[in-house]
């Protein structure tokens, strides 16, 4: 959408409230979802939850496909879709609901920079596991992306994402990069992310943010996955302070209603030990 | 370090000592850490088109990225970040990631995909930099590298054309410059009174924007707004890229009248609270379908060539 229609759509979707049928779409959760997109799923979920905002998860075979910018998830609300957080928190910033109003400007540009550091460094890091990694990318991503699809869809689909996503690496120049120097680069964003976080309950004062759902969303997806290697989840539990926060976060907004946060998909266990 | 280290990176203009940022992020740390580097600028070389620049040349080891070099100058304990706290550096991490998603892509559009900026300027200097017959060749491979590395990150649907995505990176960019702005504030450096690694990182992005001498220049019109960062690179400029550098900032501000002082900061504050409400003016929903009747057009005006 270009600025002038997205200012549009904002104007109209600040006249209506948040609707009960308001629906997230992500791939199959156990079959079909892979590791970044349910970080990416789950991060949204969580600020959802943190805003009280009811919405329901749907799972399709063909979210990606449907969502306005090929990525997931998207959410459905009233007559709009909208996808990915940033636009995600954008959108229920029109509303009225906004997490991050109380943040002065120091602070809120060190929330979009702890944010940004997460996308570039963690999302990389497990997009570059899943696709580049060819023993992952053979054995896990593959077969699930194209789990839905029969033969020579599967192929030419499964195929084509991991070409896409190996020219993207190519790009910013993580195709030079061994898997050594990939889970090194993750260590040292959860040191920094540790660091930040201290003994504090969320990021920033005692209000989670939406920097919070996306640390959450991450942390969580890659201690509950099962890989090939448990090496990433080891790298990540040697911070303590950021297990506990993950398991704080997901006491205090998923199970109050009840709702797994999706991590019985090939997981060791329902919940972090 | 008997030997000095040799760095290969483009040569100078337009009163920068390198016109290519990430050259600049080395020089600029290497001033700040006290390191003798020697530089060899690979203009009128093979080397424009051989060699990745910046590159590190130290007893028989090479490195390349600025990111790799500053650690390997920490290795050799020459390190700018030494009296900063843990949560400074994790700091300097997050903000390093927010110049590289957001600053990045509109500093490439900038100077290689812009068509006017390219053809006045980059591609003249480049190729007048480059020994024949590689000055074909040498702009115009950095230009289409620029181009996909931009549509590659950003450019997913539905930004399928080349102006939405424009219109995207130099939104994000403009936001980010505000960011870093509200960061700096009023003190000089950012972490303090000495300069560090993510004041390199500053630097080395925002000072060819600020000294070039653009042609179609909206991200350069916007960073001279933000006074503070125009400041910023003047004062590292100053301090440690000039012949006879002038004694340490704190000792010359010493005998500077009180009252100066105070009247600066009201000045800093005035201007910071304008900027802020003029952001809040161009952001909040009820106010942009004014503003946006006339946004479209000056981009449009912006992209095409003349």
């Amino acid at each position: 959408m270009s600025l002038a229609a997205e200012a549009f759509v904002g104007q109209i979707a600040a006249a209506e409230p948040w609707p009960e049928s308001a629906t997230l779409y992500q791939p199959l959760n156990d079959e079909q979802i892979l590791l970044s997109d349910n970080a990416s799923s789950l991060a949204v979920q969580a600020y959802l939850k943190m805003c009280s905002l009811p919405v329901r998860v749907s799972c399709r075979v063909n979210a990606e496909f449907m969502s306005p910018s090929g990525k997931v998830p998207f959410i459905h609300v009233g007559n709009q879709v909208v996808s990915e957080l940033g636009p995600i928190v954008q959108f229920t910033k029109a509303k009225g609901f906004s997490l991050s109003e109380g943040l002065d400007d120091v602070q809120r540009a060190e929330m979009k920079a702890y944010m940004e550091l997460v996308n570039n460094m963690l999302l990389t890091a497990e997009l570059y596991i899943q696709w580049c990694d060819d023993t992952t990318a053979a054995e896990i991503s593959r077969p699930r992306y194209s789990s839905p699809y029969s033969w020579p869809l599967s192929h030419i689909l499964a195929y084509q994402k991991q070409w896409e996503v190996r020219r993207k690496m190519s790009a910013i120049g993580w195709a030079g990069k061994s898997l050594e120097q990939v889970y090194e680069d993750v260590s040292q964003c959860c040191q920094a992310l540790s660091q930040r976080l201290g003994t504090q309950l969320y990021f920033f004062n005692k209000q989670p943010t939406e920097l919070d759902a996306l640390v959450f969303g991450h942390i969580f997806t890659i201690l509950t996955t099962r890989l090939t290697s448990d090496e990433l989840a080891e790298r990540v539990k040697v911070y303590s302070n950021l297990l506990s926060f993950c398991k704080r976060i997901e006491q205090t907004f998923f199970e109050e209603s009840d709702q797994s946060p999706g991590s019985s998909r090939y997981s060791k266990g329902p919940t972090l030990t | 370090m008997a030997t000095p280290m040799e760095l290969r990176c483009w040569g100078g203009d337009w009163d920068l000592p390198s016109v290519h940022f990430e050259s600049l992020i080395v020089l600029a740390y290497g001033k700040f850490a006290g390191a003798k580097i020697s530089v060899k600028p690979i203009d009128w070389t093979w080397r424009t088109i051989t060699a990745t620049v910046p590159e590190l040349h130290f007893d028989g080891c090479t490195v390349i990225e600025p990111t790799k070099i500053l650690n390997f100058l920490r290795k050799q304990r020459l390190n700018a970040d030494y009296e900063l706290t843990a949560k400074q550096g994790a700091d300097t991490m997050a903000y390093i990631a927010l110049l590289e998603e957001k600053l990045r892509p509109a500093l490439l559009h900038t100077f290689w995909v812009d068509a006017e900026n390219y053809i006045n300027l980059t591609r003249p200097w480049f190729a007048s930099h480059s020994p024949f017959p590689l000055n074909f060749f040498v702009p115009g491979r950095q230009a289409s590298l620029a181009l996909s590395r931009i549509m590659l990150t950003k450019g997913e649907s539905p930004y399928c054309t080349l102006t939405e995505v424009e219109g995207k990176i130099y939104s994000d960019a403009k936001e980010c410059l505000n960011l870093l702005s509200h960061r700096l504030g009023t003190s000089q450096y950012f972490f303090g009174n000495t300069p560090t690694s993510l004041d390199a990182f500053v630097f080395g992005y925002i000072a060819p924007l600020h000294k070039a001498p653009l042609s179609s220049g909206q991200l350069q019109q916007h960073l001279k707004q933000l006074s503070n960062l125009c400041q910023f690179c003047n004062v590292v400029l100053k301090n440690f890229f000039t012949e006879n550098p002038p004694e340490p900032p704190p000792a010359i501000q010493e005998p500077v009248d009180a009252n100066l002082q105070k009247l600066t900061q009201l000045v800093n504050k005035e201007s910071n609270l304008i900027e802020k409400m003029d952001d809040n003016l161009r952001s909040s929903p009820q106010h942009r379908p004014h503003r946006s009747d006339h946004r479209p057009a000056a981009r449009s005006k912006n992209s095409t060539p003349a």
